[in-house]
């Protein structure tokens, strides 16, 4: 009886939390130079996430100069007027706070995590840097190194990174998402001071940024130290406008890397709409289907079925300009990438053919709200996932409705998505080849252990 | 892109604190930390159960830790307890790894097993509406696995070429050769997803054979976290598990690993490096060593953050490498030590020597009574939001309780790193961070940097990256087979 009674209220329970996903009470403000600021109270634990996102990224820059928003972001650690070199990290960790930031082709975002006793402070910190930056030629030079050793590490030294790469830089010819965002090698080494103060100049105004606070705070206080730390930072002009719209593409480009390798990968990719497009709740949902779990199409068909690779996974994120979707899997030895193109494209072809089953489309539902929830556990999470919808979607309510307009979506929408975008003129290809080691060069190799057996 | 990656890990993987704080006292007291109130219960059938309340969002997290990982697999069947763990969702009496799947999806349900060298553990997370079901999915896979013959062998080849394509990125397989060569003899030097040679010979019997020796109730540990109220999910819990039968499990002794005396260093080589990783330490401390606490401290000040000593020589103030750090690895008895960094082919040297360099000041200069105190604060401002979650805090107390800790541990942390003193540091320092004795695994291409690393050991060990194994020998038994 007990029992039943507690299932019973587990049912309520359900009921009450499908109606309508959980939201957040958020306060906002914008200050006179334009900076809009988003406050979500939390007392959960005495910390706080405090996230600024400002709308430059790579999408941002030119030939000759790849790469260079995220190189600013590292040089946005080394120095103020205030805050001297190196004073900015050895100041907020002796307080007990924490930092990081990312770049994409459309943002740069900068992270603090600190206790709630840190806030004045890292107000000041960050304020300081907005408004004060200093381009020391030395701090130039040695930060190149450490971004030409994060490059090396995110792409030379990973054979998945290599191949994504080429993958956008065939699929698209005219927009700048062509570019890595960590840049050309050769654009790593040959930036000018000039380059890196335009970019700050071009950027970094406070009517281009959006600052998310959530945690151990209240909205007034917060509030009040944005009016003092940055109201005052002078605006100007936000970046120019990116003009540029891909062509539509007219047929499937191929692209291959040959390397050093035990296995291959294959990387397909289809042009898709922005974020703010109507269809981008009907593509998260058939990315969910195909490519969300073990009893996702994909992982069904080619990893558990036809076991053609040792893995697949994909999807697409939010961008301000058309995007790409991509599918990557790792063939299994001996197995040609082909094959698996050919499986891939044959599941693709089904979504267009037949609507997806009516328990395909709920699951899809269910695991889009266990990820809301998940992304709202923490403070940082929440922080994040704000400014994201803020600046993607172009208002934060959004995150809060996005539950409902995903019930919205039908079948047929889905099946309208794939054949609208899933096809063959649409589509790149990278494949990586793996290569045998380079020939031996008359470089001294090293003794080998007596006992080498694969010694020839 | 990001500037650095993920934050240094101070404490064990999983282990990190859990507290309740007084909000309003947080500007003017010292902060103090508290875990919140849990229940443990031992059923009947001796399986220990932790339940702990979280209420941000409408989640339940489990996480199971069954006492017997890696080091319990049988020699030369390395992988054993980590395909076992694999193979769970597989396939039970009553469902195929198929409908497993459909079913834990279509709640929108996370399940995760793998195996460490000292344990397995199952994690698991569900929305509050689907709790039955997902605890029917999870008492399914734990007491009624049959792990297939078909599916034991497709997750044999899958996990074969996925060696390969580990081999492939040379960071991803570092760790793994630099255990193997620092513990080489002892049970943490074995790899746990198993080898070329040990997947080979590793067969559905022995992963039956594993299953039915350390899966029993009384080797469990299951902790529970997130909104629910504590009596009904007990009760839920308790009638769910207590149909499993109780059986013995051998017990597990783990020989105390010797530390390495002299040097020695392990070359593999990969002829594509455009850069070098490498990893240099010997063996440290276990979970419980008494003096752990001062090592988390001293280490965050060492190599456990931005502006640690290691990353402020080898990237901020030279632009060497992305990023350089060091940790312990605490495990049951010591785990490794160990300094990590990788650099362009060309500063190899330079990064090692400069890193060798920081070790040795770290042991003539100690700390500052300033620095000290940055470290202090440092970790009490960085702890609270590594327990924010019901799922990190059901990681937290199940690791507690599996190495006999209690809350103690967490509850008087602070205390204890708020009287920590310099002398403290020097002592600890000495004691356990090696200087002379030292073990370096190097990845990295042969041809341009394998004579330049002689120089810091009488004996070059090497291996090619397409060699079998991890450890020095390994090819060598493979071949002769």
């Amino acid at each position: 009886m007990r029992r039943l009674w507690f299932y019973s209220l587990i049912t309520i329970a359900a009921i009450a939390s499908t109606a309508s996903a959980q939201t957040f009470d958020v306060k906002t403000t914008t200050l006179k130079n334009g900076m809009k600021v988003l406050v979500q109270e939390d007392h959960t634990i005495p910390n706080v996430a405090m996230y600024t996102f400002y709308r430059i990224g790579s999408r941002n820059e030119r030939p000759g100069t790849t790469g260079i928003s995220h190189f600013f972001e590292h040089m946005m650690f080394n120095g103020a007027k205030k805050y001297g070199p190196g004073e900015f990290d050895r100041t907020m960790e002796a307080a007990g706070g924490s930092n990081n930031a990312y770049t994409n082709r459309d943002t740069t975002v900068y992270q603090d995590w600190f206790p709630r006793s840190a806030l004045d402070l890292v107000f000041d910190l960050e304020a300081d840097r907005i408004e004060n930056l200093s381009f020391d030629p030395k701090i130039i030079a040695s930060e190149r190194g450490v971004v030409a050793s994060e490059r090396r590490t995110s792409v030379d030294a990973n054979n998945a990174g290599i191949l994504f790469e080429q993958l956008y830089a065939t699929a698209y010819t005219a927009h700048p998402y062509q570019w890595p965002v960590v840049g050309w090698m050769v654009d790593i080494e040959n930036w000018t001071m000039d380059d890196l103060k335009h970019h700050f100049e071009m950027g970094y105004s406070p009517s281009n940024a959006t600052l998310v606070v959530v945690g151990d705070v209240t909205a007034d206080e917060i509030f009040k130290l944005a009016q003092t730390k940055f109201e005052t930072i002078p605006s100007h002009a936000p970046p120019p406008k990116v003009t540029t719209v891909e062509p539509e593409q007219m047929g499937e480009r191929r692209v291959t890397v040959k390397k050093y390798a035990q296995l291959p990968i294959v990387m397909m990719a289809y042009h898709v709409p922005e974020s703010a497009s109507p269809d981008q709740y009907a593509l998260t949902l058939l990315q969910t289907i195909l490519l969300s779990g073990q009893s996702s199409r994909m992982y069904q068909r080619i990893v558990d079925k036809d076991q053609l690779a040792i893995g697949i996974n994909g999807g697409f994120g939010f961008s301000f300009d058309a995007n790409l979707f991509n599918i990557t899997a790792q063939p299994k030895a001996g197995v040609d990438p082909v094959a698996v193109e050919k499986a891939v494209y044959e599941e693709l072809d089904r979504v267009k053919r037949e609507p997806v089953t009516d328990q395909e489309l709920e699951k899809a539902r269910n695991i889009v709200l266990a990820t809301f929830y998940r992304q709202m556990s923490t403070i940082s999470g929440r922080a994040n996932t704000l400014g994201a919808y803020e600046v993607f979607f172009g208002d934060y309510h959004k995150l809060f409705t996005a539950v409902d307009n995903y019930n919205k979506v039908t079948k047929a929408d889905l099946q309208q998505v794939a054949q609208k975008y899933f096809g063959e003129k649409n589509r790149t290809v990278a494949t990586l080849i793996p290569e045998k080691p380079p020939e031996k060069t008359d470089a001294p190799k090293p003794a080998a252990p007596k006992s080498d057996p694969a010694k020839n | 892109m990001t500037r650095h990656l993920a934050k240094i890990v101070l404490f064990n993987l999983a282990l990190t604190l859990a507290f309740t704080l007084a909000a309003s006292a947080a500007d003017t007291a010292a902060p103090t930390l508290k875990l919140p109130p849990y229940k443990k219960v031992k059923l009947k059938n001796g399986m220990t159960l932790l339940l702990v309340e979280r209420h941000t969002v409408p989640l339940i997290g489990f996480h199971a830790i069954i006492k017997a990982g890696g080091v319990s697999d049988s020699i030369g069947k390395d992988g054993t307890a980590s395909i076992t763990a694999n193979l769970l969702r597989k396939g039970t009496k009553s469902r195929s790894g198929d409908q497993f799947s459909q079913e834990l999806d279509f709640i929108g349900g996370q399940f995760n097993a793998g195996a460490s060298y000292d344990f397995t553990t199952l994690s698991a997370q569900f929305m509050k509406k689907d709790i039955n079901k997902g605890l029917d999915l999870l008492t399914d896979v734990l007491m009624n696995p049959t792990f297939p013959q078909d599916e034991f062998a497709k997750l044999l080849k899958q996990r074969q070429d996925g060696l390969k394509a580990s081999k492939d990125q040379a960071q991803a397989v570092i760790g793994t050769y630099f255990n193997a060569y620092l513990f080489s003899g002892h049970p943490y030097g074995r790899p746990n997803g198993g080898d070329e040679t040990t997947l080979a010979a590793t067969s559905r019997d022995d992963v039956l054979k594993f299953y039915q020796s350390y899966y029993t109730p009384g080797n469990m540990i299951l902790a529970v976290a997130g909104d629910f109220s504590t009596p009904e999910m007990e009760k839920l819990v308790t009638q769910k598990f207590e149909t499993w039968p109780a059986r013995t499990s051998p017990a597990i002794n783990i020989p105390q690993p010797a530390p390495f005396t002299g040097k020695k260093l392990l070359l593999i080589d990969k002829p594509d490096s455009t850069q070098t990783y490498f990893q240099i330490g010997n063996v440290g401390i276990a979970r419980t060593n008494a003096d752990r606490v001062y090592l988390n401290v001293v280490n965050t000040l060492f190599g456990g953050r931005f502006t640690s000593m290691l990353n402020s020589e080898l990237r901020i103030k030279t632009g060497l490498t992305y990023g350089a750090g060091s940790r312990f690895d605490q495990r049951k008895v010591p785990g490794p030590f160990l300094i990590s960094t990788y650099t362009k082919n060309a500063t190899t040297v330079e990064a090692i020597d400069k890193a060798l360099e920081v070790l040795k000041q770290v042991h003539e200069k100690g700390v500052t009574e300033e620095q000290l105190k940055s470290a202090k604060n440092y970790i009490q401002g960085q702890f609270p939001p590594d327990i924010e979650t019901a799922g990190q805090l059901a990681g937290l107390i199940a690791d507690l309780e599996f190495y006999g800790l209690d809350r103690n541990d967490i509850d008087g942390l602070y205390a204890k790193i708020n009287a920590m003193t310099v002398a403290d540091a020097q002592r600890v320092i000495k004691q356990y961070y090696p200087l002379d004795n030292l073990v370096f695994v190097i990845i990295g291409k042969a041809s341009e940097i394998g004579e330049q690393v002689k120089k810091y050991a009488p004996k070059e060990d090497t291996l090619k990256i397409t060699d079998p194994g991890f450890a020095v020998g390994a090819g060598q038994q493979a071949a002769s087979k």
